[in-house]
């Protein structure tokens, strides 16, 4: 009965019949012969450039907005949005309401409506004279459309298979199901033209760049070696493997319809242009991820970071485009990003604030953009943000900062790790990262010069221990007061202190001694921890090694001590013999000969 | 044994000390073998020789008093340092503030609520440094017997360091500030009533009210102050002030303080 309140919602419309055996599964490879004779039939036939345009859902999801990237005033359509709107070639498709419409991209201008009644759209493709639209039919199944721009129904199709987003040119549709096959329907008999089998999830057929592209994660292209699809010998474009927060796709699955409102999966997305020519590869060599407010692009050659651009607010959709990266945030704010700095191109608005949106930017062309600072400093701002939702992404930026020879990154990861706001995960990897910088040392020392001072707001001590370790590693003996300043500062943590000690015995020299040894008497006995044991070991190390009689004195009494702790006693002694060893074989090995 | 017997003993002294008024030294001699125990390295014996020290009080205490700087610049157990910096202050020995002061940097918490107390009992220029250091303090304790303690030592070129601590929440600074204003420090606290909590503005005003080296023109502007915040807490304060003011003090004061009374009596 629901089948057939379904039939008659749409039927009603006219159009043409369906065919109960398309997308059959009695189905053998062919051998890409049925699509290489709708290649012969198709010809010449590409693809146009698509509209260049952002489109969000606003207000209570009853209003459609637009705007032209290339600039102009934003449009508005008033219609109840239950299906997040598609952009597709030069129209925008939405539903709502138990209708369909379909406005003209630039404008916003009503081209046609249909109603279709509980039916869910998936997607649609569009030629500039058929758009094609799927939508969920009964119990998993399927409707395709092929409306005319006069709003009549070319073809209707119904499918028990849930059909994925498709595409349409010159007369056939590309229509995605079961994940791994393209159906090519020529729209004009209805019948199955061409069958694709892709050996990759295949669930969204569109139009970009002057040529249709099939998949999901990713991306086969409709040309000449598409007849080897079932062979794995398609022209192929895969994501390159790199680490992004959040783990974010490419595309979700064409099947499932997309609801007006941007999810956490559509503000953690990654964005691409596949190219049309030889060898196919990513627009402008660029993939981009989105990460609430982050908008990171990377070198698809290489995967490194090439940019990072922070909004105020999320990132709920976009677009990549031939040479620039489009954004749409949540207040409604629509950027143009230079693909290959970064730098703010364009900034648009869609008029009101929004709660998804879709973008593209198939044809656009760049434009001077503004000037943007060096990625470290570019990293160091998106780490200041400090919303908590922000630290997965802000982990993966800290390790890319870390990896940068720039002598301001040790700058900004002090600063980080000096901050009493920073994210305790973020403050354990900025430490890591700080201990291993063996640049920038005068950051490093200018933050060793200040202590945890109540009076004047200083409540965190700067990262002593990972600086300890970095400058000792660059053997700055400039540290070594400062460092010995810290061994007496109650506020360090033990294991800031253990660290401090530990490098003084590579850097220190005889004007630490009245420091060490005042270390050596306060803890001998009264260390708390292991870490100031060790600590004291260190200090007792560092006196032997450079303190003169006074220091070796020092030690002797600390051993003599009854008082002094058992490990520390142990290993001091240890270290005394090793130290006298160490004396000994120095005075009885002969000098090297003179040459 | 021995020890049992010298336990049980210091049991003793500690309760007539205790029993005994304050400015009744109790009338203990120290043993002859605890100039000798302070320089071992046993650790029952300097504990049992720093109580002795300790309760033969200030005079016969003071010849112990290097032998126990000696110990504090040796090193000890947290315990044991903590008995011979509480030693060095009942003993109020001076000569041991900087030994003392070291020890406001010490690791242990304990062990720096200890010394910042002692350094308000043995007093000096080594003390006042070290209680200011005491005002950065991570202990909230820490910050607040530095804060009162300067105020007892009369330390009045910690003034701007107290006044920072009363901006930061150290409330006994209020006090502190209150003995050792000048006229333009005493303003300085005087603006500060209404923003900060009036009882801790008030401790201060109340120091300052009854100390006889300001003059009456400050007293009457700090009085001009609470009588604007015309609250009930206001109102009892300078009832309270009113009731406490000395026959023979300043009349002109007295005056301002009964005309605040009286406007104010309708505060909320």
């Amino acid at each position: 009965m629901k089948k057939l309140v379904l039939l008659a919602v749409v039927l009603a419309c006219g159009g043409g019949q369906t065919h109960p055996n398309l997308f059959s599964t009695n189905w053998s490879d062919d051998n890409g012969a049925s699509i290489a004779a709708v290649m012969a039939k198709i010809g010449s036939a590409k693809p146009a450039v698509g509209a260049d345009v952002a489109v969000g859902v606003a207000g209570n999801s009853d209003k459609v907005v637009g705007v032209a990237l290339a600039g102009g005033q934003p449009w508005t359509f008033a219609h109840a949005v239950d299906v997040r709107p598609t952009i597709a070639g030069s129209v925008v498709v939405g539903e709502g309401g138990g209708e369909l419409f379909c406005l003209d991209a630039t404008s916003g201008r009503r081209i046609w409506s249909r109603q279709v009644g509980p039916m869910k759209m998936r997607g649609a493709g569009d030629d500039g004279k058929t758009t094609v639209v799927t939508l969920s039919g009964n119990e998993g199944g399927s409707v395709l459309l092929a409306i005319d721009r006069d709003g009549s129904v070319a073809r209707q199709i119904e499918s028990d298979k849930g059909l994925g987003v498709p595409a349409v040119l010159a007369g056939y549709a590309f229509v995605p199901w079961s994940r791994q096959y393209v159906s090519v329907l020529d729209l004009s008999s209805g019948e199955e033209a061409a069958r694709i089998l892709l050996r990759g999830k295949v669930s969204h057929a569109f139009a970009e760049a002057g040529s249709l592209f099939f998949g999901e994660q990713d991306l086969f292209r409709l040309d000449d070696k598409i007849t080897g699809g079932s062979r794995n010998q398609a022209t192929h474009l895969a994501l390159p493997q790199r680490e992004l927060p959040g783990t974010p796709a490419l595309m979700g699955p064409g099947e499932e319809p997309l609801g007006p409102v941007a999810l956490a999966l559509d503000k953690t997305r990654i964005y691409a242009m596949p190219t049309a020519g030889d060898p196919i590869g990513f627009a402008g060599d660029r993939f981009y991820g989105t990460y609430f407010r982050l908008a990171m692009a990377f070198d698809a050659k290489t995967t490194k970071l090439a940019w990072v651009h922070d909004e105020p607010v999320d990132l709920v959709g976009g677009a990549a485009g031939p040479s620039t990266f489009v954004l749409c945030d949540e207040s409604g704010k629509v950027l143009v990003l230079d693909a290959a700095t970064g730098g703010v191109e364009r900034e648009l608005s869609l008029g009101a604030p929004i709660k998804s949106c879709a973008a593209q930017a198939d044809g656009l062309a760049g434009a001077a953009a503004q000037p943007v600072p060096p990625l470290a400093d570019q990293i160091s701002a998106a780490l200041t943000n400090r919303d908590s939702e922000m630290v997965s992404g802000q982990r993966l930026l800290l390790r890319e900062l870390a990896t940068l020879d720039d002598e301001s990154v040790t700058k900004t990861l002090v600063a980080i790790t000096s901050n009493p706001l920073t994210a305790p995960i973020l403050l354990a990897d900025g430490r890591r990262a700080l201990a291993a910088r063996r640049s920038g040392a005068k950051y490093m020392l200018d933050a060793l010069a200040h202590h945890y001072d109540f009076l004047h707001d200083v409540l965190l001590t700067p990262p002593v221990g990972p600086m300890a370790q970095a400058l000792a590693a660059m053997k700055n003996k400039q540290a070594a007061p400062l460092l010995a300043a810290h061994l007496l500062d109650p506020a360090d943590s033990d294991g800031d202190v253990k660290q401090a000690a530990a490098a003084l015995v590579e850097i220190g020299d005889a004007s630490e001694a009245p420091s060490l040894q005042q270390f050596l008497a306060l803890y001998h006995a009264a260390a708390e921890s292991e870490d100031v044991a060790n600590a004291v070991v260190s200090a007792g190390q560092a006196l032997l090694a450079y303190g003169g009689p006074a220091g070796r004195k020092a030690v002797d009494a600390v051993l003599a001590d009854p008082m002094t702790l058992e490990m520390v006693k142990g290993r001091l002694t240890a270290v005394e013999q090793q130290a006298d060893a160490q004396k000994a074989q120095s005075k009885t090995t002969p000098p090297a000969p003179k040459k | 044994m021995k020890h049992a017997f010298l336990a049980g003993s210091l049991v003793a002294l500690l309760a007539t000390a205790t029993a005994g008024a304050q400015n009744k030294p109790p009338q203990v001699q120290v043993s002859k073998t605890a100039a000798a125990d302070l320089k071992s390295s046993d650790g029952t014996k300097i504990r049992a020789a720093l109580d002795e020290v300790r309760l033969a009080g200030k005079t016969a205490g003071a010849p112990y008093v290097a032998s126990i700087v000696a110990l504090l610049d040796r090193g000890m157990t947290p315990e044991l340092t903590t008995a011979a910096i509480d030693t060095l202050a009942d003993l109020e020995a001076q000569p041991a503030s900087q030994a003392i002061a070291e020890y406001m940097q010490h690791r242990s918490v304990r062990v720096r609520q200890s010394a910042v107390k002692a350094l308000g009992k043995t007093k000096g220029p080594a003390a006042v440094r070290g209680l200011v250091k005491g005002l950065s303090d991570q202990d909230g304790m820490v910050r607040g017997v530095a804060a009162n303690a300067l105020g007892q030592l009369k330390a009045k070129s910690a003034v701007p360091d107290l006044f920072l601590a009363l901006d930061h929440r150290v409330n006994e600074a209020a006090t502190s500030i209150g003995m050792l204003c000048d006229p333009a420090d005493c303003e300085k606290l005087g603006a500060r009533i209404g923003k900060i909590p009036f009882d801790v503005a008030s401790a201060g005003v109340e120091q300052v009210l009854f100390r006889t080296d300001v003059g009456d023109d400050t007293k009457i502007k700090l009085v001009g102050r609470i009588r604007e915040l015309g609250t009930r807490e206001a109102n009892k304060f300078l009832a309270e002030t009113t009731k406490k003011w000395p026959q023979k003090g300043s009349a002109r004061i007295k005056q301002a303080l009964d005309q605040a009374v009286q406007a104010t009596g309708g505060g909320s």
